[in-house]
């Protein structure tokens, strides 16, 4: 256990580079940050600017060129591929813009997948947290019977059912109308006063000000945070 | 872990049922190359087992013959028919004299067409010692001493012959009275008459004479040596000295070719198939490109990932496999006219043999083939990177 003002996540003059062609792309750029327990953190720029990069280096999905970042306490570069997915299955929740669900399983199934993953299936907690994300009554139903928005109610359900330390989601409005969009924030908003620390990518500018901290990115530098 | 398992088998099954004509038509492919293989063992085993059949109900290991004589004269021996040369009775006892001959027993057979039935009469003269040779037979009735006959069952039923019953035969001089007939032997002795080798060389008017000797070893391991010291002997230049054992290893050349054929038939088609599963499986793969990122991302270790999509590729190969043992025991018949039609000596009896060590054989090459072909698409599945989960956002649902 490690004392609660240690940030969720740290990260030291990260860099991101990939080879396109001849030429390398710089997609982050001596990039430091910090995320605090119970957070709520927006990050914003024009499209190109290395927000899905950096979420991808905050979430272990991914290695940094150059640079060090620690995840729940853990220096990643100290790793293993086995340790790091280990770190995201039961630290970490992720939501996507295309929803990712699994269109073979149910929705319950979905939501309980990573329980299983992890060894502790827990069929109390997915009915809870179905309820909780107000998509109870779809439970049996397969993605394609859900409406986008249903769906995303589902993949958040899923991204919570291990109790993460930290939620992180990459335009989960994106394919959304605004209506149901606004809905799926009320849900983000109200996870976060719960106590749950989030990093949400968005364009979404509702989105953005609902967060406590707006990290903007432009070619893959932090040219601002409020 | 036993809801793990059973989740993951699920997946596999569902991702399967996601594209079924693409599943079906792999599963077909695996289906026609298991049933293939299966037919080819079959027919391995049955052919060599109705040969051997065959060639144990003469019930020797040596057959000798006159010199002259052609060297199909197995086949003579085996159908019977008239022999256009003869050995001398003191013969015999060289034979018998050699070390490891067991039992060497004297038969002169000779046959005659009959005109009405357009068919042959084939009478062996033998001596008693030839049942120690037919081991399988049984005899309703006994042996037949001088003026009497055993005869097969066909040619009693035929005839409506009787045990008991004294009868004049169209070849013989005198009437015989039939001491025993044999029962079934499901061979060509059905068709026989059995008389005292002395009867048949007086009647026949071979005296000191007969077609062949039927030769039984102690065991069947000396029969180089013997065969050498025969053909070594005084009278080894008037002899010839035909190992059954060849003459199976002869009839079986005679059959390589088609079964050279049926092999590379087989090993086109299980390439075939495993080229097919391991296609199918990689474009499933492609497809699920970002699913199994979105998995990835969740903390799937990469060890799961390739048991998932392995299992995928398994459970194909053994439905195939259940399918193409269920369809080559379906059309067995056919298969068999077809080759039965391209073969130059069928054996009596079925010609293909459907084992249940033969069907394990056939699902264990499935599952070689499955587990082999699902290898690649495994490995490139449990590669992928949790970053596909988002990369490939752009674009498809
Ligand atoms: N796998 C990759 N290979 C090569 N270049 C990449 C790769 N991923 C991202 N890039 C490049 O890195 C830069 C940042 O990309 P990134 O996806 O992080 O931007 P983004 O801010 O998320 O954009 P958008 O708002 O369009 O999603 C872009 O120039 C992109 O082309
Ligand atoms: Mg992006």
């Amino acid at each position: 256990m490690q004392p609660s003002d240690q940030p969720v996540v740290q990260a030291n003059k990260l860099v991101k580079s990939y080879p396109r062609g001849s030429e390398i792309v710089h997609a982050v750029v001596d990039i430091d940050v910090e995320i605090q327990q119970g957070e709520y953190v927006a990050i914003v720029g024009a499209s190109g600017s290395g927000k899905t990069t950096l979420l991808q280096l905050l979430g272990g999905m991914d290695r940094p060129t150059s640079g060090t970042i620690s995840i729940a306490g853990k220096e990643i570069s100290k790793l293993s591929d086995r340790e790091l997915t280990r770190l995201r299955r039961e630290q970490l929740g992720f939501v996507f813009q295309h929803f990712g669900l699994l269109s073979t399983l149910t929705v319950a199934e979905n939501v309980a997948l990573p329980a299983i993953l992890n060894h502790k299936p827990n069929h109390s907690r997915v009915d809870e947290l179905l309820e909780r994300t107000g998509i109870i009554h779809r439970r049996n139903h397969r993605p394609s019977e859900l409406s986008g928005g249903e769906m995303q109610r589902v993949a958040i359900a899923r991204a919570l059912i291990n109790e993460p330390k930290l939620l992180l989601a990459d335009e989960p409005t994106g394919n959304l109308d605004s209506a149901t969009s606004e809905r799926i924030l009320e849900l983000i908003g109200e996870l976060n006063k719960d106590g749950l620390t989030i990093v949400v990518v968005t364009h979404n500018e509702k989105l953005a000000q609902c967060a406590h901290r707006i990290i903007q990115l432009s070619d893959g530098r932090i040219v601002n945070t409020a | 872990m036993l809801t793990q398992l059973s989740t993951f088998f699920r997946y596999s099954v569902n991702s399967l049922l996601r594209r079924k004509l693409r599943s079906l038509i792999t599963i077909a492919g695996v289906a026609s190359a298991v049933a293939v293989l299966y037919s080819l063992l079959a027919f391995q085993r049955g052919y060599q087992l109705g040969l051997s059949r065959e060639l144990e109900k003469l019930g020797a290991h040596l057959l000798v013959v006159p010199k002259g004589c052609p060297y199909d004269a197995a086949s003579i021996a085996l159908h019977g028919a008239n022999w256009p040369c003869y050995l001398p009775s003191k013969y015999l006892t060289m034979v018998t004299q050699t070390q490891h001959v067991a039992e060497a027993a004297p038969v002169l057979m000779t046959a005659f067409y009959d005109d009405a039935t357009q068919s042959s009469r084939v009478y062996c003269g033998v001596l008693p010692n030839i049942l120690a040779l037919k081991k399988q037979w049984t005899i309703t009735g006994s042996f037949p001493k001088t003026g009497e006959a055993l005869t097969g069952m066909d040619i009693a039923s035929k005839n409506h012959w009787t045990v008991g019953q004294t009868v004049k035969m169209a070849d013989i001089q005198t009437p015989v009275k039939i001491s025993g007939i044999l029962n079934n032997t499901q061979g060509p002795d059905d068709q026989f008459v059995f008389i005292p080798l002395g009867d048949a060389q007086t009647d026949f008017k071979h005296a000191d004479q007969f077609t062949h000797i039927l030769v039984k070893l102690d065991h069947p391991d000396h029969l180089e040596e013997v065969v050498r010291s025969l053909r070594g002997c005084e009278a080894g230049l008037e002899m010839n000295i035909v190992p059954l054992a060849h003459v199976f290893k002869t009839i079986q050349g005679l059959i390589s070719s088609t079964r050279l054929l049926l092999a590379c038939v087989t090993l086109a088609a299980l390439f075939a198939a495993a080229i097919g599963l391991s296609n199918t499986v990689f474009m499933s793969v492609t497809e699920r490109t970002r699913e199994i990122g979105v998995l990835r991302a969740m903390g799937t270790e990469r060890s799961n990932i390739f048991a998932l999509v392995w299992m995928e590729t398994l459970i194909m190969s053994l439905i195939g496999a259940a399918v193409g043992l269920l369809g080559a025991t379906l059309f067995e018949g056919l298969v068999e006219t077809w080759l039965r039609a391209r073969l130059p000596f069928v054996p009596n009896g079925p010609l293909m043999s459907y084992e249940w060590t033969i069907a394990l054989l056939a699902i264990a090459a499935a599952a070689i083939i499955g587990g082999l072909a699902g290898l690649a698409p495994s490995m490139r599945a449990a590669g992928l990177s949790p970053v596909e989960a988002i990369r490939r956002a752009e674009g498809g649902v």
